[in-house]
C-alpha cells in the first residue's frame, strides 16, 4: 500500500459511495415518502394513501365497534368536495370538528375504508405538543 | 411593568450590536481595551436578560394577565410549578431562554478564559455576540414575549399534557444543549479567525461541550419518557420531525466529540473537526427553527408564526459564513500526521465518524425532503418510520459494534494477532449470547438479534477493559482489588468515564430492542369482570372510578393484574378532563417490573357511558433498560468532566510560555 | 410604573459602566495592544503539544501493553520511536540535553 496517498481520503470516498448506495437502493424500493392527499385530489386514487384534511361537523359511530363515520375536505383552498371516511381503531383526544387530521386508507365504493389505528389529529396551533397516535 | 422587560431586550440588542462591531474592530486592530469593553458588554448582556426573565416570570406568577403571554399559557388553578415552567411553555418565552442561557454561556466562558488566550477571546466575543444579537433582534422585533393587552378575567392555561415534571426540566436541558453548541462553535469559528492553527479552543471548551452534549441527550431521553407516560400510544419515539430536531444535532456534537480526540492525540482530523462543530451548531438552530416555526407538519406544530424566514437567513448566514471561513484557512488546517493503517483506534474513530455523520444526513433528508417535495412540486408528501428505522439499522448497528472494537485496538497500529486475542472473550461471549437468544426465540426479529448480539460484544469488552486495566493497576502499585479500580478510573478519568457512557448506550441499545422488536399487544371491549390477556399478564376489569383533582376531573378503569396464578395488584387507566383548559388527556396506567425490566401498559383508549371501556395493553421487555441508561449515561458524563489537577497543571504550562502574562 | 422607570434607569447606567469600564480603568494606557502570540510563540506553542502529544501516547501505549491490548513485539517496536520523538519534541523546547532513555514516563496507571 503507498504509504504516501492517505488512505483516510479512499476510506471517506468509499463509505459516501457506500452510503448513496445504499440509500438509493432503498428509496427505489420502499418509494420517496408516501403521497399525501387532500380530499379534492382523492378521486380515482388507487391504493393505499394517506388522506389529509379538516374534520367536519357531523361525526357519529363508534371506532371501537362498527365504525366512526366522519368527513373530511380541504384544508387550504375553497373546494367543496366532501369525502366520508369510515375508521375502526384508537381516536387521539384531540379529534374534534374542525381539526387536522390524517388517516390512511383507499377509496372504495365512493368511501374511504381506513386502515385501523392510522388515525393522526393535529394538536391546534397554539399548543405545544401532543401526539395522538 | 412590561415597559422594563422590553427596555431590557432592547438593551440587550445593543449591547449585543456594540459586542459584535467594537469586539471585530478590537480584535482585527489588536486593540486590548476595546476587547475588554466589547467583553464586558457581552457579559451586561447577561444581566439585561436577567432583568426581562424576571419581568416575565414575575408576570407569570402574579397572574397578570395582561401579559399576552401570561394569559395565554398560565390560568389561576394552575399548579405553581407549571406556572412557572410557562415561562419556556411558548413561543416567545422560549426564545427568551434561549438568549438567557446563551449569554449565561457566555459570560462563563469569557470569565474563565479572559486572562489568557486574549487573542482567541477577541475573536470568540463577536462571534458569540452575533448570535445573541440574533436572538435579542427576534425578541425585540418579531416576537415579543412582553406585549400587552386589557386584562381578562383568567388565562387559557397550560395543555394538560405539558402538566408533567418531565415536561417541566425537558425544554431547559434540551436548550442547555442546543444553546450550549454555540461555545465550542464560537470558539472554533474564533480560532480560524484568530489564524491559530493550536489546539487551545479545543482544550478550552471540552469541558462545555461536553455539558451541552450531556443536557441534549437526558432532554432527549426526558421527552421521550414524557412522551410514553404521557402521550400514551405505547412508544417513546415517533420519528417526528420536532424529535429529530434534536437528535440530529445530537449525533453530530457525538461525532465532534470523538473526533476531537483524536485531534488532541494524533493532530489529524482537524477539517473535519471545524466542519463537525459548524454542523452540529447549524444543525442545532435548524433544530429550534423546526419547533418553533410551524414550516413542518408535524403533529408537534407550534405555532404557524413569522420567525421561520428569519431563522432560515440566519442559518444560511452561519452555514455559508463558517464553511467560506473554513475553506479560507484551509491552508493553515492541514495536517502533517497522516492515517498509518486500516485498522487503528483512529481508523475506527474515522469510521464512527462517518456512520454518524450517514446517520445524521439521512434522518435530516427525511425531515427536509417534504418539505422541498412540497416548495418545489407542491405536491405533500409524508416520511413515515419505516424509513427511519431501516437506516437506523444499516448506520446504527454498526455503531454498536465499533463501540465495542474501538475500546479493543490500539493507537497507530494494530497487528492483526493481537486484535485476534484481544477480541477472542467478547467475540466469544457475543457469540454464546446469540445462540442462547436464538433458542429463547429472540430469532422472531433479526434485526433485535443481532442488536442484542453486538451488545453483548460491546458489555463484555467494556467489561475486559476494567478487569484488565484494575489487574494492571494492582501490579502496579499494589492494593486490593476496589482501591485499584477507583485508583485506575481516577487516574483515567475520560477513557473509563467514555467506556461507562458506552455502556449506558448499549443499555439503551437492549432497551430499545426489546421493547421495540419483542412487544406484545391486545386489545378488546370489556365490560365489568371481563378479563384480557396478554404475553403473560392476566388483565381483570374491576370497574370505573371518578374523582376531583385540582384543575381536573380523573376517571379511572380499574384493573386487576395476575401473572402465573399470581397477584399482582391493579393497574389503572383512563382520562382526565380538564375545566379551564376544557380539554380531555389519556392518562395511562404503567406496571412496572422491577425483576425483568418489562412494562405493562396499559391504555383506556374508550370510556362508554355504559361503563364498559376498551382497553388495549402492550407488554414491553426491557423498556425499562432506557431510563437505567440515562442514569448511567450520566454517571459516565459526570466522571469524564471531573477536574483533574494533575492535567489541569499540565495544561496551564503548556500555554503559559505562549500567552501574555495576566495584566495588573 | 415609576418602579420600572428607576429599575430601567438603574440598568441602563450599569451596562454603560460596564462598557466604559476598560477605559475608566485605564484612563491613558500606553500599551492598548492586543497580545498576539508572534512567531517565536506559535513555534513553542506547537513543540508543547507535539510534546505532550509524544509524552500522552507513550503513557498510553503503556497501558495498552499493560493490559494485553499491544503485543510485546508490537510494543518494542513502537516504543522506541515514540521515546525518541518526545525526546525531540523536548530537545526543541529545552536545549539542556533530553537523550531517549531519560524521557520521564508518567506511570501510567
Amino acid at each position: 500500500m503507498a504509504r504516501k496517498r492517505n488512505p483516510a481520503r479512499l476510506i471517506v470516498a468509499l463509505s459516501i459511495a457506500a452510503v448513496l448506495a445504499v440509500f438509493l437502493l432503498y428509496t427505489s424500493i420502499a418509494g420517496g415518502g408516501t403521497p399525501s392527499i387532500s380530499p379534492s385530489e382523492l378521486a380515482g386514487q388507487q391504493g393505499i394513501v394517506s388522506l389529509a384534511g379538516r374534520v367536519q361537523p357531523g361525526y357519529k359511530g363508534d371506532s371501537y365497534g362498527t365504525g366512526l363515520r366522519f368527513r373530511l375536505r380541504d384544508i387550504k383552498g375553497d373546494s367543496t368536495k366532501r369525502v366520508i371516511v369510515l375508521y375502526k381503531g384508537s381516536v387521539s383526544d384531540q379529534f374534534k370538528v374542525g381539526r387536522e387530521v390524517s388517516v390512511k386508507g383507499e377509496l372504495r365504493n365512493g368511501i374511504f375504508v381506513a386502515v385501523k389505528d392510522s388515525l393522526v389529529t393535529k394538536c391546534p396551533s397554539k399548543y405545544t405538543a401532543k401526539k395522538s397516535t | 411593568m412590561p415597559e422594563l422587560g422590553r427596555a431590557a431586550l432592547v438593551a440587550t440588542l445593543g449591547l449585543a450590536l456594540y459586542a459584535l462591531l467594537a469586539g471585530s474592530i478590537a480584535a482585527w486592530r489588536g486593540r486590548r481595551r476595546l476587547a475588554l469593553s466589547a467583553q464586558n458588554a457581552l457579559m451586561a448582556a447577561f444581566g439585561t436578560s436577567i432583568v426581562a426573565s424576571l419581568v416575565l416570570v414575575s408576570a407569570l406568577i402574579r397572574h397578570d394577565f395582561s401579559f399576552v403571554y401570561a394569559a395565554q399559557h398560565t390560568s389561576r388553578e394552575l399548579p405553581s410549578g407549571y406556572t412557572i415552567s410557562a415561562f419556556w411553555g411558548g413561543q416567545e418565552g422560549s426564545l427568551l431562554l434561549w438568549l438567557l442561557i446563551l449569554t449565561g454561556y457566555a459570560t462563563a466562558v469569557l470569565l474563565v478564559n479572559r486572562r489568557t488566550a486574549r487573542d482567541l477571546v477577541a475573536w470568540v466575543t463577536p462571534v458569540l455576540a452575533a448570535v445573541t444579537l440574533f436572538f435579542a433582534f427576534l425578541l425585540v422585533a418579531v416576537a415579543t414575549p412582553f406585549a400587552t393587552q386589557l386584562a381578562p378575567a383568567d388565562g387559557n392555561g397550560l395543555n394538560p399534557s405539558l402538566q408533567n415534571p418531565y415536561m417541566m426540566a425537558h425544554p431547559p436541558l434540551l436548550y442547555l444543549g442546543f444553546v450550549g453548541l454555540t461555545v465550542p462553535f464560537a470558539f472554533a469559528m474564533g480560532a480560524l479567525l484568530a489564524r491559530r492553527t493550536d489546539e487551545r479552543w479545543i482544550v478550552a471548551t471540552r469541558r462545555w461541550t461536553l455539558v451541552a452534549w450531556t443536557a441534549l441527550g437526558v432532554g432527549q431521553l426526558l421527552g421521550s419518557h414524557w412522551a410514553y407516560e404521557e402521550v400514551g400510544w405505547g412508544g417513546y419515539y415517533a420519528w417526528d420531525p420536532v424529535e429529530n430536531a434534536a437528535l440530529m444535532p445530537w449525533l453530530a456534537a457525538t461525532a465532534f466529540l470523538h473526533s476531537v480526540m483524536i485531534q488532541e492525540k494524533r493532530g489529524m482530523l482537524r477539517v473535519w473537526n471545524h466542519l463537525l462543530v459548524v454542523m452540529a451548531f447549524s444543525l442545532s438552530l435548524f433544530g429550534t427553527f423546526l419547533t418553533r416555526s410551524g414550516i413542518v407538519s408535524s403533529i408537534h406544530s407550534f405555532t404557524q408564526s413569522s420567525i421561520g424566514p428569519w431563522f432560515l437567513g440566519f442559518i444560511c448566514i452561519v452555514v455559508f459564513g463558517s464553511l467560506a471561513l473554513v475553506f479560507a484557512r484551509l491552508p493553515l488546517l492541514r495536517s502533517k500526521t497522516r492515517l498509518e493503517s486500516l485498522a487503528s483506534r483512529e481508523a475506527t474513530f474515522l469510521y464512527n465518524n462517518l456512520l454518524l455523520v450517514a446517520l445524521t444526513l439521512t434522518i435530516l433528508w427525511g425531515v427536509a425532503y417534504p418539505i422541498l417535495h412540497e416548495a418545489v412540486l407542491g405536491e405533500s408528501r409524508i416520511v413515515g418510520p419505516g424509513y427511519y428505522n431501516f437506516f437506523l439499522r444499516v448506520f446504527g448497528l454498526p455503531l454498536l459494534l465499533l463501540m465495542g472494537i474501538g475500546p479493543l485496538v490500539a493507537w497507530r497500529r494494530a497487528s492483526l494477532r493481537s486484535l485476534g486475542l484481544t477480541f477472542v472473550w467478547p467475540a466469544a461471549t457475543a457469540l454464546a449470547t446469540g445462540l442462547v437468544l436464538l433458542a429463547l426465540g429472540a430469532g422472531a426479529s433479526i434485526p433485535g438479534l443481532i442488536a442484542y448480539t453486538f451488545s453483548a460484544f460491546v458489555l463484555a469488552s467494556i467489561a475486559l477493559e476494567f478487569a484488565r486495566g484494575t489487574r494492571a493497576r494492582r501490579a502496579l502499585s499494589g492494593g486490593s482489588w476496589p482501591a485499584a479500580f477507583s485508583a485506575l478510573i481516577g487516574r483515567n478519568r475520560r477513557r473509563y468515564g467514555g467506556y461507562i457512557v458506552h455502556a449506558a448506550i448499549v443499555l439503551l441499545a437492549i432497551g430499545i430492542a426489546g421493547s421495540s422488536a419483542y412487544d406484545t399487544v391486545a386489545e378488546r371491549r370489556l365490560e365489568r369482570g371481563d378479563t384480557l390477556v396478554v404475553g403473560d399478564y392476566r388483565l381483570t376489569y374491576r370497574g370505573l372510578e371518578e374523582r376531583e383533582a385540582a384543575n381536573a376531573t380523573e376517571i379511572r378503569a380499574v384493573l386487576g393484574v395476575e401473572r402465573g396464578g399470581e397477584r399482582l395488584g391493579a393497574v389503572e387507566a383512563g382520562k382526565n378532563a380538564y375545566t379551564a383548559e376544557r380539554q380531555v388527556s389519556n392518562e395511562v396506567g404503567i406496571r412496572s417490573d422491577l425483576l425483568t425490566g418489562e412494562d405493562l401498559f396499559v391504555i383506556a383508549e374508550q370510556v362508554n357511558a355504559d361503563g364498559s371501556v376498551y382497553v388495549r395493553a402492550f407488554v414491553k421487555p426491557l423498556v425499562n433498560l432506557i431510563w437505567l441508561a440515562g442514569l448511567v449515561f450520566v454517571l459516565g458524563a459526570l466522571i469524564t468532566l471531573w477536574p483533574d489537577a494533575r492535567e489541569q497543571r499540565r495544561l496551564a504550562t503548556r500555554y503559559e510560555g505562549a500567552e501574555a502574562p495576566a495584566r495588573p | 410604573m415609576s418602579v420600572a422607570l428607576v429599575l430601567g434607569a438603574l440598568l441602563a447606567v450599569a451596562c454603560v459602566f460596564l462598557v466604559a469600564l476598560p477605559y475608566l480603568r485605564e484612563p491613558d494606557a500606553e500599551r492598548d495592544v492586543l497580545e498576539e502570540p508572534n512567531e517565536l510563540d506559535r513555534r513553542r506553542l506547537e513543540l508543547a503539544e507535539r510534546r505532550d502529544r509524544a509524552l500522552g501516547a507513550l503513557k498510553e501505549l503503556e497501558l495498552d501493553h499493560r493490559t494485553g491490548k499491544v503485543s510485546d513485539a508490537d510494543y518494542r517496536a513502537l516504543v522506541g520511536p515514540l521515546r525518541r520523538e518526545a525526546a525531540e519534541a523536548l530537545r526543541a523546547l529545552e536545549p539542556r540535553a533530553a537523550t531517549p532513555e531519560r524521557v520521564k514516563v508518567e506511570r501510567p496507571g
